[in-house]
């Protein structure tokens, strides 16, 4: 183990931040399906893929700006979303069956995509790709910073809709007690498909950010699970700024480890976290 | 007996195959078919008898396949003395994982899984960091296999042969003796579980441990059979999904479900991934998933014993009454509890303060109160389910503060809940056998016996191999009776066993709650419709505000003022 | 104005109520009675909706409203004072009374409603920022009939709002239920302490077993031996 100069050190954290709020942003729309609906979404993984692979496609085929799908990929997930809470609604769904159904969707999305775009690496070409910022000899990517603007952004948004609107407070009263939610007059069935349309369509927000900041295959849709649900797990079920803050820790642990350690080290701060938290603090699960 | 010897004989054939011809290929998918197999119904041991569903079977499996590979790889240890060595390793995690995790109440359903998986990653990252792997990945090429068969492929075949043979009879074993039924109690309700007396946590452990073991030894001899290991593969998320899949899809409820469901994914995987489809394949096997939870929860087995079952019921003919329950003398006078000074608050708010209270020996005592008076909790911390904060509880004699739930069903106490809590997935004798065995201490034959007497004086003989799910809230409320009765208690706690009922029933209660007493049990009679209290009970005690406030005779304590500003608000003219 | 005719209830297998009739006059303050048990939380839950009846009907303004869907009821005028309050415990005092406004009709006054809820219950004033579950038992019963009032009903029901409550805390809360009635709100109260229930309303109905067994003027149900009965299991 040897020292790295603090150069490289400031350079990882700021790496670390950066993935953190990439952590963040996949979590947000997990843990409010979790916290909110009851449902644990392990497709919200695979949905995140698609909206990557879709950003891609449409950036490298069709030369659309992967900004500009910003504002045709999240409605198009919004509608997926809803319909899929349509359709699972029909059932009795219990987290836990919610997590094993959605991990028979999540496997179906992974050979789409691998019908689609094969299980080759893809990496989009944009023209925000090579540009960066350099400030006190540190590098600031512009993906990056677009993917941390986008997450504090939406973070910070849902939370005031969660906070300040009707709709939002409707819904945090829904999952609290139903019963009586209802009996004031809130439609649980019409507010939990507006809830799992947002959810999707933060996944789509997601999936642009990742085809932004990172080279794609299928494979790694798993790679992210354990990651993302330690941060949504950290941060608290159902918050909106919990698993942003708690994804940028995580992130910089895992930065410093890479420095530190090895690279390959890295995975047991987030999956060690994980398991205290799960063992800790499973009240909030 | 039949399906241990069947099993043994199933073993047997096959083990001739290889000396009757069988091709390389056959051998070698017939032996992934035993490693399917091995996994899952070793996973369905933990995860399916009591419903601690765990995605960290990978990393059993995985402690199996590096155990292997260390000793055999860098040891130089023979590759047959390093299974065991393997199966141990395996077991020794398991257990220790077990011990910490099994203590918190809150980690069961979803937080389990997620647990389980998350250490998985885990104990992978140290593995591919360390001297165990260090990265690359390990040859197994020079491990000398020995000559069990005719050619290295049919030794392979052999072992993973053993290794389904005991798996198979380990899943058998476990699935028909009493630890069983209190691993399936597990699965149903926990808690009631282990105030009946099945010791919870010792059995989890147990069954996580043997479950470990047997992943342990398939993950040993696959370790030699892939011949090539690195962590992503052998970590990699899809093992314990598979193994999940497959016993979901089996049915987890029986022994071998999850065998059937192993075999078809298996086969379809290997049908559909052969060809050109191989990624659409892969995304049917997705498809199946969703498909079968929600339309199948309980599996292609749970399917068809279901409707076995309910054929069975319609064949089913009255059976003989049985003798009535013998009657004990009656004895009264002596004092069989004695509680003095319990105290039990939760965050903040007293539910009991400084309760003191005696039962004797034969009686019914009466113990009532308003709604939140603390009569629930008093009955909680009495069977052990809660810990008193402070206090002494005496019971024949002994003192019972601290003591485990289990332990206190075995002594000699059981109760009833206000809304019936059966175990949902047994039939209704089977429900009432689980209480002969583990709060009776009887063995399997005899409490399934004892149930069928239990039944019939509770007028459900002829509802034995019902589910609990289809009788009506009445006969629950006395499968409940019956439950609790068949532990042979010498002091029974009866939570509102009437509320609910409709008048004629509760007249009917009535009188079996009497005929339990003059066969010499002791009842402690939690109660709201006060017209049987005042009918049944010797003596009365009120609790209000989790205090004592009367204790006598029930007219006396009726007309006490104090008891009836309790109960009507003011004092009451 | 509502009108229950002959319903039966169940709940999961248990039937709790059987042929159940009861009326309640715009304005009237009607108390139901009875012990523990007997489904008087069944029979306020029904008529909010949170339950359905298997058989009978709930007429309220001349409309049936026995199988609409649980979150219309609201819209109808009907509020709940559920039993144990069941607060959104981990939102602000604030957040639990603006849901009580939730649907457009009272959203639209909002403001104006809660400043009457405020005057009604002063206390609640300074706690409109403080997360519901951290009140006392007392100021959590007033944020529960509060979150009621706002929905602007026509109807409310409370449901043992004396529950687990001290005495002295009782007393007020009585008392502002008998302001709110005297404001003309109509009002069907759930109590087990009947003495206090009975000095409210005008009319009353035992409900024993399930079944409603005696109902007529407040007082002089008071003075009935089978109350003494239902209550104690003592005859005369």
């Amino acid at each position: 183990m040897t020292l790295p100069s603090l150069n490289l050190l400031l350079q990882s954290i700021l790496s670390g931040v950066f993935l953190g709020g990439l952590y963040g942003m996949i979590g947000l729309g997990l843990g409010l399906s979790w916290g909110l609906l009851r449902q644990i979404n392990l497709s919200h993984f695979g949905f995140v893929f698609l909206s990557a692979y879709l950003c891609y496609q449409m950036a490298t085929v069709g030369g659309v700006d992967p900004l500009l799908t910003l504002l045709i990929l999240p409605p198009a997930f919004f509608l997926i979303g809803a319909a899929m809470q349509w359709g699972l609604a029909h059932f009795r769904i219990t987290p836990f069956t919610s997590l094993l159904v959605t991990f028979g969707i999540t496997v179906m999305l992974e050979s789409l995509i691998q019908l689609g775009w094969t299980a080759d690496f893809r990496r989009m070409a944009s023209h925000y790709a090579e540009r960066k910022f350099i400030i006190g000899g540190l590098f600031l990517p512009v993906p990056e910073l677009i993917t941390l603007g986008l997450a504090l952004i939406l973070a910070f948004a849902v939370w005031a809709a969660l906070r300040f609107t009707d709709l939002g407070r409707a819904m945090r009263a829904m999952s609290e007690d139903a019963p009586i939610a209802a009996a004031f007059g809130i439609n649980q069935k019409a507010l939990s498909l507006v809830l799992s349309g947002v959810c999707l369509a933060l996944a789509a927000v997601a999936g642009i950010c990742l085809a932004l900041t990172f080279t794609l295959t299928p494979t790694q849709i798993f790679a992210w699970v354990g990651v993302v649900f330690a941060a949504v797990m950290l941060g608290g079920l159902g918050s909106a700024l919990g698993p942003l803050a708690a994804g940028v820790i995580i992130g910089v642990s895992e930065a410093v480890t890479m420095v530190v350690a090895a690279p390959s080290w890295a995975p047991i701060v987030s999956f060690s976290l994980l398991i205290l938290m799960l063992l800790f603090r499973p009240g909030k699960a | 007996m039949r399906v241990v010897l069947a099993i043994l004989a199933g073993g047997v054939a096959l083990a001739a195959l290889p000396w009757l011809g069988a091709s390389a290929f056959a051998q070698s998918f017939l032996y992934l078919l035993f490693h399917w197999m091995v996994l899952a119904l070793s996973w369905n041991i933990l995860s399916g008898y009591t419903g601690y569903f765990s995605f960290g079977h990978g990393v059993f499996f995985g402690a199996g396949v590096y155990g292997t590979t260390y000793l055999a790889g860098r040891m130089d240890w023979p590759f047959l003395l390093t299974l065991p060595a393997s199966m141990l390793i395996a077991a020794l995690l398991g257990v220790t994982l077990g011990a910490i995790v099994f203590r918190v109440r809150s980690v069961r359903g979803e937080v389990f899984a997620l647990l389980t998986l998350a250490v998985t990653f885990v104990v992978a990252t140290i593995i591919l960091n360390t001297r165990i792997d260090g990265g690359p990945g390990i040859y197994l090429i020079g491990v000398d296999i020995p000559r069990l068969g005719p050619s290295p492929a049919a030794s392979l075949y052999l072992l993973g042969l053993f290794a389904c043979v005991v798996t198979m009879l380990a899943a058998y074993g476990v699935y028909a003796s009493k630890f069983g039924a209190g691993l399936f109690a597990i699965h149903d309700d926990e808690d009631v579980a282990e105030v009946m007396g099945v010791p919870t946590y010792r059995f989890k452990l147990v069954a996580l441990g043997l479950s470990c073991a047997l992943a342990g030894l398939a993950g040993g001899i696959h370790a030699v059979f892939v011949s090539y290991v690195t962590v992503s593969e052998t970590f990699s998320i899809t093992v314990p999904l598979s193994v999940v899949l497959m016993s979901v899809l089996g049915g987890r409820r029986h022994w071998i479900g999850p065998a059937v469901g192993a075999v078809a994914i298996t086969c379809l995987l290997y049908a559909v991934t052969s060809g050109s489809y191989a990624v659409i394949g892969r995304g049917a096997v997705g498809l199946i998933l969703v498909v079968v939870i929600l339309l199948m929860p309980n599996g292609i087995l749970g399917v068809v014993l279901a409707r076995l079952s309910k054929r069975r019921r319609r064949e089913a003919t009255h059976e003989a009454l049985p003798l009535p329950l013998a009657a004990t003398p009656h004895q009264a006078g002596g004092i069989l509890l004695s509680v003095s000074g319990l105290s039990k608050s939760f965050k903040g708010v007293q539910a009991l303060s400084d309760v003191r209270l005696e039962v004797r020996q034969g009686e019914i005592l009466g113990l009532i109160g308003p709604n939140g008076s603390g009569k629930s909790t008093f009955i909680n911390v009495v069977s052990g389910h809660y810990r008193a904060d402070a206090g002494e509880i005496l019971f024949e004699g002994r003192n019972l503060i601290g003591r485990e739930a289990h332990d206190v069903a075995r002594a000699g106490i059981a109760r009833t809940y206000q809304i019936p809590r059966p175990f949902a997935e047994m039939t209704v004798i089977e429900n009432v056998a689980m209480a002969g065995m583990y709060g009776g201490g009887k063995s399997k034959g005899a409490a399934l016996d004892d149930a069928r007497r239990h039944l019939a004086s509770a007028g459900l003989g002829d509802k034995a191999q019902w589910l609990p799910d289809e009788l009506n809230l009445h006969q629950r409320k006395f499968l409940e009776l019956a439950r609790a009765l068949a532990a042979g208690p010498r002091l029974l706690l009866l939570d509102e066993v009437l509320s609910g009922l409709t008048p004629t029933e509760i007249d009917g209660a009535i009188a079996m709650i009497r005929r339990i007493r003059d066969q010499g049990t002791t009842i402690v009679f939690v109660e709201h419709v006060m017209r049987a209290v005042v009918a049944l009970t010797d003596r009365i005690v009120v609790l209000n505000h989790g205090k004592l406030i009367a204790e006598g005779l029930p007219a006396d304590v009726m007309n006490d003022p104090v008891v009836r500003t309790a109960y009507l608000g003011k004092a009451h003219a | 104005m509502l009108e229950v005719t002959d319903l039966d209830v169940r709940y999961g297998i248990a039937q709790a109520l059987w042929q159940v009739s009861l009326t309640v006059e715009p304005g009237e303050l009607v108390s139901v009675v009875g012990p523990n048990g007997a489904g008087k939380t069944t029979l306020i839950n029904t008529l909010a909706g949170l339950l359905r009846a298997s058989s009978g009907s709930i007429r309220f303004d001349g409309a049936d409203v026995t199988r609409i869907p649980a979150h219309r009821f609201c819209q109808h005028g009907i509020a709940i004072v559920p039993e144990g309050r069941r607060l959104f415990t981990g939102m602000t005092v604030l957040d639990n009374l603006e849901l009580g406004s939730y649907l457009p009709a009272a959203k639209a006054r909002r403001r104006q409603t809660l400043d009457e809820v405020l005057s009604l219950f002063p206390a609640l004033r300074e706690k409109l920022p403080v997360a519901a579950g951290l009140l006392s038992g007392g100021q959590q019963q007033m944020v529960a009939i509060g979150r009621a009032l706002m929905a602007r009903p026509r109807l409310l029901l409370l449901d043992e709002p004396s529950l687990g409550l001290a005495p002295s805390i009782v007393a007020d809360m009585f008392d502002a239920i008998r302001r709110i009635n005297a404001d003309g709100l109509s009002v069907l109260l759930v109590e087990q302490n009947i003495v206090m229930a009975m000095e409210l309303a005008r009319r009353a109905y035992v409900i024993e077993e399930g079944r409603i067994v005696m109902t007529g003027p407040a007082d002089t149900l008071l003075q009935q031996p089978e109350i003494r009965k239902a209550y104690l299991g003592l005859e005369g």
